[in-house]
């Protein structure tokens, strides 16, 4: 591929393991039990990359052989951040990896009459403005709906800088859409797409992620 | 006080060398007339010999299939299963030749009524440290003589054997005393003169009186011990002592350091982590191992169509993982082998550390079918499991009872949380297309604890739950 993410992006190392992962979610005849577990999977190799973004500290511990272990502790809190409804299929991946984590969630929907998308709801841990935010959304399309979300995080007092967006596939369209609007923030991501259909779908994409794992599609 | 910690029995100790590479195990053959007391002779030397891993052969099981016209014969009672002529030799010689490598064979199980093998059957014997084989014909061919250690003829005199045949048809086999004397006089005697009787000349030992010589019963113990203590192996405490070389083998892929791994080590090592934590990172770890030892496996181009109807060029994974814990520590790896595959097969070897001279020792050995048949299994890999690497000894006897099941060893991926350069030497150089994938490894080894430093102290202790207050 010849296309050159910005330094913002960071793409998961593209193993054999990882394409033969992202093969199965992408496949139109895969069932949603594996379309789950495999998702499910992807999704934890997300968080763990995401998570190496934060900030850390040294710290030694003493081990049972009474030996010093010099390494790192983590600065700060987290909290994760589910762009309702799709987001929350990433929310078990989040807890494999941060078990009790904090998550906030987003809704937000296309207005019918200005056809942009609009904020119906929010719910955020009071605390969130010191909390180092886990956006989670698992296709970045048009970025439209990532932007209200990303908005309504900074509205609350969360530092543009402080806020990790992982999903699972992106295209340049949608990057560049939100690094243009937010040059601080990180985007973490599985796969980058050739780019979007006429109907603004990722191509060749995966078809509605929040369908195929909550079963909703026909 | 009743111990947290029970191991019953001796385990195997190590049957092969710090290259890996097998000893031959110790094959005693036994010869004699049929009732002549070579079965009792053979299990008194197993019970003075007071060693596990002992494994009695009988010639009984190599009978070969008879043809469809020599089975109308049998089935007359005209076939002479007393000569030579009725036993497979070549399977004998096989079996014998695997077993004494090492290796895993299959007996076959011989049907009487039949007169022939029973099919789709076997015993599958594994890991003898000393095979005794006894039959009629054990001194007999030329080839299988070549194999064994030690070779002994039961001479019990004629009449003695014959009552006892008497004896023992009449009661077990349903015959009547006319009838064993008839096949006495027809088969047994002929044969025994012809071909058995001359075999004596083959043997290094000659036991008159059978089970009731208990000197030479025990003369032959003293000999065989003999034999197998100057086969001892290079033990743990000095390949913990080697300096291994700066650089790793190319084949040992250690994780990149990422601020994840430091940082979960980091609480894996505190010894102020509770288990709860302990489980948790660990479990998380273990999935990221396992994730990265996939990407050893090979892969295919593998196309398909989205559900936007765009086709793509994609993998797929082209291998078969079967799971193999190095019980008790490396079952802390299951967890996150099963995240990772869900329904992966999952075999078990139990090593244990023998209280007595801190070697390795194998108390037990549960392998899944596509390990044991070896028949279609082109497509399989091991992920062979244990949390810690220290003087790779239990690995290396893991990977030897692998390696016997005729799994190669480029087959075989190694797995651990946390090692150290000496052991990670040890199997290299042992088995250097055996690929192993850790998280980190510790500077150093404890030669006198046999502990790595820094370090996590007992793995499996912290992850179970079991170590003392």
């Amino acid at each position: 591929m010849s296309y050159q993410p910005p330094p913002q992006v960071i793409q998961l190392p593209q193993t054999q393991q990882l394409r033969a992962l992202t093969t199965i979610i992408r496949d139109k005849d895969t069932q949603r039990a594996d379309f789950i577990f495999y998702s499910d999977r992807i999704i934890r190799i997300l968080v763990e990359e995401g998570l190496n973004h934060l900030p850390v500290v040294e710290k030694s511990v003493i081990t049972p052989t009474g030996k010093e272990y010099h390494g790192i502790d983590f600065q700060g809190r987290i909290c994760g951040v589910s762009i309702m409804r799709a987001g929350e299929s990433m929310e078990q991946g989040l807890r494999d990896v941060c078990r009790s984590v904090r998550i906030g969630k987003i809704l937000i929907q296309r207005d019918e009459e200005t056809c942009l998308p609009k904020l119906y709801y929010a719910k955020f841990p009071p605390d969130i403005a010191s909390r180092f935010c886990l956006l989670l959304d698992p296709m970045l399309a048009t970025g439209g709906s990532a932007i209200k979300a990303i908005e309504t995080l900074i509205d609350h007092g969360v530092a543009e800088e402080r806020i990790l967006f992982l999903n699972l596939i992106s295209c340049p369209e949608g990057i560049s859409a939100v690094v243009a609007k937010f040059p601080a923030m990180k985007i973490v991501t599985a796969d980058i797409d050739e780019g979007l259909d006429a109907k603004s779908y990722i191509t060749p994409g995966l078809g509605d992620f929040g369908c195929r794992y909550f079963g909703t599609d026909k | 006080m009743l111990s947290n910690h029970i191991i019953v029995g001796e385990g195997r100790p190590p049957w092969y060398k710090s290259d890996g590479q097998n000893c031959d195990c110790y094959v005693v053959g036994i010869a004699g007339a049929s009732a002549s007391g070579k079965t009792s002779v053979a299990q008194r030397i197993i019970k003075n010999l007071n060693v596990p891993w002992v494994v009695l052969l009988s010639m009984d099981s190599f009978y070969r299939d008879l043809t469809e016209e020599e089975l109308e014969i049998a089935h007359r009672n005209d076939w002479d299963f007393d000569s030579p002529n009725s036993y497979d030799y070549d399977l004998l010689l096989e079996t014998i030749t695997k077993l004494k490598e090492g290796k895993k064979v299959d007996v076959p199980i011989y049907d009487f009524e039949t007169h022939k093998r029973v099919p789709n059957k076997a015993n599958t014997v594994y890991g003898a440290n000393v095979i005794i084989f006894e039959g009629i014909f054990g001194l007999y061919d030329k080839k299988v003589l070549e194999m064994m250690d030690l070779k002994v003829f039961v001479d019990t005199d004629a009449d003695i054997c014959l009552a006892r045949r008497i004896k023992r048809d009449v009661a077990e086999r349903g015959f009547d005393v006319a009838g064993v004397l008839k096949l006495y006089q027809r088969f047994v005697k002929p044969s025994f003169d012809t071909y058995v009787y001359p075999t004596k000349k083959n043997a290094d030992v000659v036991i008159p009186r059978g089970l009731e010589n208990l000197v030479a019963i025990d003369l032959l113990t003293k000999h065989i011990q003999r034999q197998l203590q100057e086969r001892k192996m290079q033990s743990r405490w000095d390949m913990a002592k080697i300096s291994p070389p700066k650089e790793l083998s190319p084949n040992v892929i250690v994780l990149e350091k990422t601020k994840q791994i430091d940082g979960m080590h980091t609480i894996i090592r505190d010894r102020s982590t509770t288990r709860h934590d302990f489980i948790f990172y660990a479990d998380r770890l273990a999935t990221l191992v396992i994730e990265r030892a996939l990407n050893e496996l090979p892969y295919e181009t593998h196309t398909i169509t989205t559900p936007t109807a765009k086709t793509v060029h994609g993998l797929r994974l082209n291998a078969h993982v079967v799971g193999v814990s190095i019980l008790r520590a490396g079952g802390t790896m299951e967890a996150g082998l099963r995240r990772v595959i869900r329904d992966a097969v999952i075999g078990k070897i139990l090593i244990q550390t023998d209280p007595s001279n801190g070697e390795p020792q194998l108390h037990y050995c549960k392998l899944p079918p596509s390990i044991r048949e070896n028949s279609t299994n082109d497509d399989t890999y091991i992920f062979l499991m244990d949390a810690v690497i220290g003087t790779g000894a239990a690995g290396l006897m893991a990977i030897r009872v692998l390696l016997d099941h005729d799994v190669p060893e480029e087959r075989i991926i190694f797995l651990s949380f946390l090692s150290a350069p000496q052991g990670l030497h040890i199997i290299s150089n042992a088995f250097p297309k055996v690929r192993v994938v850790t998280s980190y490894v510790d500077p150093v080894l404890n030669p006198h604890t046999l502990f790595l430093e820094p370090g996590l102290g007992n793995f499996g202790d912290r992850y179970f739950g079991t170590e003392n207050d």
